[in-house]
Formats: structure tokens, C-alpha cells, sequence
């Protein structure tokens, strides 16, 4: 068991996840602190977006099973997300997610926020373009897009439809946001904008970003967390930032 | 290497462009003559004939309104089912369950027809025990038995669509916190539309074409408009099959092969609403606020 991070808002026990008898994590235990960006690293196949998924029950729909406890602190309070009793659908609404490459609906930029948007609030089509332009102003997409919001989405480059998909996740009011390799499709430009995006998202959300890169890592992460190979049950060390020549230091840890 | 495998495929293409080009010159030459409105409506007046008022004697209308009748009833039964099938396949069976169930549904696209028309003949036998002595052969059991011989394509096209989504695709709706309903409507079904409109085409031609189901469960050579689903009626292909097995004339023959083009527009005219209403739909998702 490893230490509890400081102030936490997710914390998970004993975590395990099955795909046809096959487990991906196996009695995993981890703690991550609100407010800033969490970063995961590991191996391909080592359960990192499983366990982005085991936070807000996708799985489920990949026909996953789970077992263990994960608790999340929204709006003040715990709740235990696998219990039977959760609204699944309110947590995936608390608990965003944004794709490794970039999956807009191939309708208008506009239609692809505010018909989720639309469908979970039952807003008006009024009440629904405000929160449209507030959130692409969030993501800074309002500029680029705000002359051609009819236009299809499909036409934007890789690094704005990801931005599209952040603002889509954010026009819902999440608390966490959990970003599965966000710039691994996208080239240095548009990874530079996402990633200064997320930092300024850190200042409000609590940020779970899995990654591929230590550059990366370095440049957003508030607390690093590893995961080990080997073993009977899945362990992710949790590495302090503060460590010198940390490129070392995970470089030996994989 | 690469050259040689284009020139195949433009071979390949053309091959089949050319069966299809020969096939429609050939049923134009041969029956281009008889088409005229006699053809269609025999000696009525056209008015007349189309409310219903003048019985059409050697006209092709009772035909062709019994077909179409029998495409859209056939359609309309197996449509709901068929997809719906698609879509408990694709995004809820698992396992066990989903292999035995997609065996199931190739062992019923293998039925050859004529067994499926029996099978409803039989049934109609054996229903006349619990319904009234005069249940007989009908457009009903002719458009059920057609809904069961089409029930593969459309179970195939939901499933393949849906399947052909990338599994980030699917997961939109529900990480947005969509239910599994407003994903299906408002997501998944609009993104296959595509596919499905594929499977639902296929099936109308196939519907349209089957001869072996309703000579077996109610088409007959006279018998006017379809006076309601529960009374025998004509059919095109039937009309096409008679005639070839027993005409007397060469004009009679030369109506047979008119009748033919009657049934490749009658088909196409079908596709053609299909696929209209296919775009308005997609159009309609894409575009609404």
C-alpha cells in the first residue's frame, strides 16, 4: 500500500478489471490529489487506460468486469462509483473523458457540444449556444471557429477537434477530466496548445492524463505515478516531482 | 505486378458493368414494345382502374400494386425486428449467446425459399385448427413468410454497421453520460444509417423478386386489386413466371419481359425512396440544432 496522497478526491482499493477472464488490473491501490494534473506512465498494456476507464465505468461498455472500490470526492462528497446505487450517467457527466485521437461527430461544430449538452440538461437551444461559447472560449477554439460553427466538425485540424472534444467534456460541468494520451495523435504545434490548455485547466479541475512522453510528463505533471511491471497484483508508484534527474529515475523504474 | 492487378479490377468492373448493360438491353428489346399504358391498366379507363372502380383485365396494376403492397408490408415486419436484432448483436450480446444466435442467423439466410413458402403454407394448415375453417392462403402470410426470408440482410446490416464503428466511436455517448437509448438514436444509428440503408435495399430487392414464398402463400393469376391482406392477389414476379412457363404467343411473351421492366422500375423506384429518405435523415441529424 502506498502512501495516500495529499488531500485526495479519487481513491482506489483493491482495483480489479477483467476483459473475458483476462485481467488487465488486478487489485490495484492508488490515491490522487484534486485540483492539477495527474500524470500516469507505463508500459503499453500495463492497465493505464483501463484504470482512466474505471473512472467513470466505461469498461462496463467495453464488457469489462470490475471489482475492488473506487471512491471519488464530487461536489463535496464520496461516493464509492461502483457501488450499484451510482447514476452512471451523472458520474460520466462529473467524471469527463477526452480520447487518445480526436472523435468528433461528423455534424456541425456547433451540434457537436449542444447535443449531448441538449440530451443530458434538456436546456434550451438559447441557454445551450451560450454554454457553447463560453466553453470554446475555454478550450480558445471560440476565435478560430466562431464564423464557421455550422460548418462540419470533420473539417477542423486534429489539434482543434481535440480541443472540440475538450470543450464537448467541459460544456457538461465535470469536476474531473481524464485525458487518455490527448496529443499522441496530434504534431508538436497542437500537442504545445493542448498541453498549455491543460495547464490552465489544472487551476480548476482535477486532472487524470495518461502519457507516452517524460518531456511531457515533466512539463505538466503535479504528481507522477508509475506503473510497475511484474507481479501478481498491479502497483503504481507514485515518483515526487522534485526529484532530480527524474528522466533517470523513470527511465529505471520501466 | 501492380499494373496487372489494376487492369484485373478495371477488368472485373467492367465484366460486371457489361452483364448489367446486356441484361437491361435485353429485356428492353424484348419487351420495349408491349410497354404502353395498355400494359398496365388492359382496356380500363386509367381513372377508373386506379380508384378501383373498373376491374383491370389484362393489365399489369393488380400486379403491380399487389408487389408493392407486399414489399412494404415485408419490409415494414422485418425492419424493427431485423435491426433490432443488429443492434442486441453488436452492442449487448456477448460470448456464448452471440455465437449461437449469429449461427442462428446463417442457418435462416441458407433456408432456400421455397421452403420457407412451405413452411407457411403448412402453417396456414395447421392454423385453420384454432382460427375460422376459411383462413386460407393470403397477402398477410405472403408478406410474413417474405419478412422471414429478408430477415438476415437487415440483422446483417445493423450488426456490420455498428460493428464498423471504432470502439472511440462508440464510446462517445456514453462518456458524455448518454443513455444506452440517446446513444443509439442521437449517435450510433445516424452514424450506420449508411449500412443500414444497404441491408434495407437488399432486402426490397429480394422481397420484390421472391417467386417460390408467395406461389406458396397466396399469389394467384387473377385476382384483381388485393381486395384487403387477408384475400389472395397478383404479383409481379408471379405474373413473370406463369407467363414464361405458359404463354401461347409471342406477345404474350413480349408482355412477360415487360412485366420485367415494370419490376426493375417498380425496385428502383423503391431504392431510389429509400435513399432520399436515408439523405433527409442524415441531412436532418447533421444539420438540426
Amino acid at each position: 500500500m502506498e502512501e495516500q496522497a495529499i488531500d485526495p478526491v479519487i481513491i482506489v482499493r483493491n482495483l480489479s478489471v477483467a476483459f473475458g477472464g483476462r485481467h488487465v488490473l488486478a487489485g490495484l491501490n492508488l490515491s490522487l490529489a484534486g485540483r492539477g494534473i495527474n500524470v500516469l506512465l507505463g508500459r503499453s498494456g500495463c492497465g493505464k487506460t483501463t484504470l482512466l476507464r474505471s473512472l467513470n465505468r466505461l469498461n462496463e461498455e467495453l464488457g469489462g468486469k470490475t471489482w475492488g472500490e473506487a471512491w471519488i470526492e464530487l461536489h463535496g462528497e464520496w461516493m464509492n462509483i461502483l457501488d450499484k446505487a451510482t447514476n452512471v450517467h451523472r458520474l460520466r457527466q462529473k467524471v469527463g473523458m477526452v480520447f487518445q485521437s480526436p472523435n468528433v461527430l461528423p455534424v456541425s461544430i456547433a451540434r457537436n457540444i449542444t447535443l449531448p449538452l441538449r440530451l443530458n440538461t434538456g436546456c434550451s437551444k438559447r441557454e445551450a449556444e451560450h454554454r457553447m461559447e463560453a466553453v470554446l472560449r475555454q478550450v480558445h477554439l471560440w476565435k478560430e471557429v466562431n464564423e464557421r460553427l455550422e460548418t462540419s466538425a470533420s473539417e477542423l485540424s486534429g489539434g482543434q477537434q481535440q480541443r472540440l472534444c475538450l470543450a464537448r467534456t467541459l460544456a457538461l460541468n465535470p469536476e474531473i477530466l481524464l485525458l487518455d494520451e490527448p496529443t499522441s495523435s496530434l504534431d508538436y504545434k497542437a500537442s504545445q496548445t493542448i498541453e498549455a490548455l491543460l495547464r490552465d485547466l489544472a487551476t480548476d479541475y482535477t486532472l487524470v492524463v495518461v502519457s507516452h512522453s517524460l518531456a511531457q510528463t515533466r512539463r505538466l505533471a503535479k504528481e507522477i505515478f508509475i506503473f510497475e511491471e511484474g507481479g501478481e497484483t498491479s502497483r503504481v508508484q507514485r515518483v515526487p516531482r522534485e526529484v532530480d534527474g527524474i528522466e533517470e529515475y523513470v527511465n529505471s523504474l520501466l | 505486378m501492380r499494373s496487372a492487378i489494376i487492369l484485373l479490377s478495371w477488368i472485373c468492373s467492367l465484366v460486371f458493368l457489361a452483364a448489367l448493360v446486356l441484361l437491361i438491353f435485353f429485356l428492353i428489346h424484348e419487351g420495349g414494345k408491349s410497354l404502353n399504358l395498355e400494359l398496365i391498366f388492359g382496356q380500363a379507363q386509367i381513372l377508373e382502374a386506379l380508384t378501383g372502380n373498373a376491374p383491370v383485365f389484362k393489365g399489369l396494376l393488380p400486379a403491380m400494386t399487389g408487389t408493392l403492397t407486399l414489399v412494404l408490408l415485408a419490409v415494414g415486419l422485418a425492419a424493427p425486428l431485423g435491426l433490432g436484432a443488429g443492434i442486441y448483436l453488436a452492442l449487448l450480446a456477448r460470448g456464448r449467446l452471440k455465437r449461437y444466435c449469429n449461427f442462428c442467423i446463417d442457418l435462416l439466410a441458407s433456408i432456400p425459399s421455397v421452403v420457407i413458402g412451405l413452411f407457411g403454407f403448412a402453417l396456414i394448415l395447421f392454423l385453420r385448427r384454432i382460427l375460422p375453417q376459411d383462413a386460407t392462403t393470403c397477402l398477410f402470410l405472403s408478406a410474413g413468410c417474405l419478412g422471414i426470408l429478408i430477415l438476415p440482410y437487415l440483422v446483417w446490416a445493423a450488426q456490420n454497421g455498428l460493428d464498423s464503428l471504432t470502439a472511440e466511436t462508440r464510446l462517445i455517448g456514453p462518456s458524455l453520460g448518454l443513455s444506452l437509448r440517446q446513444n443509439l438514436l442521437h449517435i450510433l444509428l445516424p452514424l450506420t444509417s449508411r449500412p443500414i440503408l444497404g441491408g434495407i435495399i437488399l432486402a426490397t430487392g429480394r422481397a420484390a423478386e421472391d417467386t417460390a414464398v408467395i406461389l406458396l402463400t397466396g399469389a394467384v393469376a387473377n385476382a384483381g386489386l388485393p381486395a384487403s391482406l387477408f384475400h389472395k392477389f397478383e404479383a409481379l414476379p408471379f405474373f413473370i413466371y406463369y407467363t414464361a412457363a405458359e404463354y401461347r404467343t409471342p406477345e404474350e411473351l413480349s408482355q412477360g419481359f415487360g412485366a420485367c421492366l415494370i419490376l426493375l422500375a417498380l425496385s428502383a423506384s423503391l431504392f431510389l425512396l429509400a435513399i432520399i429518405l436515408e439523405k433527409g435523415l442524415t441531412r436532418a441529424w447533421k444539420n438540426k440544432q
